[in-house]
């Protein structure tokens, strides 16, 4: 034991006597730092197996009329098909390429964002990372939906509230 | 002023414009997509003799071709022009590029001049740049990867 104690009460700091909240300059702003991504639509998205050819996701994406497609195993996320995938791996070899898997041309390990980040980050992972299609996941790791340029424009016109 | 007022009174010119790839309209597809693969372009502007946009080639235009077996070196890109075209003057407000996008999914803006001739490109990727230029505060700070935040950081 410490033998000199003093009498004198210690004077307790509280560390957040001078916690000043944030302020936001609009409802915007404090949507996006404050709401989660799960306020942003992510839905209608298209899955895709990894063992699909190329041929069949083409033609997926076109059916769909969508830009990107999930590709996703036993619930989990393996990566991502997208426009820019087949500008880039697939055009200029489609004879070789057609009927191979997708897992040979999508890219893995996309940039992703989780339900419960703030909106802000999808924006970022758009507009800062500059990724047209942003996988949304659930904590477990499940798949919720995909974001973009046009979904986050939607969340963003429903939250500017002048 | 509200973020809705500035999209009305502000006007394209102050979005990121990036230079497009201009094409002839007999151009050939393979050399587009070698155009749009060299300067990471998502597509090419089809222009006429005045250099005034007239259609674009995009990634869903390459999609279609190669679902229909067409040949990278004996189709032009008009052939498989994008219907999804939009072209405005740079002084057009940003709000009417905002609601075509929104209304009708337009991903790609053609830029002309006030005569018409191609300035440039933009698009949802400029607009959502503006987004996270007006709002830096929040969205230049976050944290990117393709694992949950706490599993990414490191230490404690």
């Amino acid at each position: 034991m410490n033998g000199n104690q003093s009498s004198e009460p210690v004077l307790f700091e509280d560390p957040m006597a001078n916690y000043e909240p944030r302020v936001y300059s609009s409802d915007l702003e404090r949507a996006l730092g404050e709401e989660e991504v799960a306020s942003i639509p992510s839905q209608p998205f298209v899955v895709i197996g990894p063992d699909a050819t190329v041929r069949d996701a083409l033609q997926v994406l076109a059916d769909h009329k969508v830009s990107s497609l999930l590709v996703v195993e036993d619930g989990q996320l393996q990566g991502i098909l997208t426009e820019r995938d087949v500008l880039e791996r697939v055009a200029e070899r489609y004879p070789k390429v057609s009927e191979r898997p997708v897992r040979e041309v999508m890219t893995t390990n996309p940039t992703v964002v989780y339900e419960t980040d703030p909106a802000a980050a999808a924006a970022a992972a758009i507009a800062v990372a500059g990724h047209r299609h942003v996988p949304v996941l659930r904590l477990d790791g499940s798949v919720a939906g995909i974001v973009g340029p046009r979904r986050m424009m939607t969340f963003i016109r429903s939250r500017d509230l002048g | 002023m509200g973020f809705r007022e500035d999209l009305c009174d502000e006007s394209l010119d102050a979005l990121a414009i990036r230079d497009a790839i201009a094409v002839r309209p007999l151009t050939l597809v393979r050399a587009a997509i070698a155009a749009m693969r060299s300067q990471s372009l998502g597509c090419v502007v089809i222009v006429n003799n005045d250099y005034a946009p007239t259609g674009i080639f995009s990634e869903q235009s390459v999609i279609q071709l190669l679902l229909r077996g067409a040949s990278l070196d004996e189709t032009s890109v008009s052939e498989f022009a994008d219907p999804n075209f939009l072209s405005l003057p740079i002084t057009t407000p940003i709000s009417v590029a905002w609601d075509a996008i929104q209304s009708e999914g337009v991903r790609f803006i053609c830029v002309t001049d006030t005569s018409g001739r191609l300035v440039g490109l933009t698009g949802q990727r400029g607009i959502a740049e503006y987004v996270s230029d007006c709002f830096a505060g929040q969205v230049a700070v976050q944290r990117l990867g393709s694992q949950p935040w706490m599993c990414a950081r490191e230490g404690a």
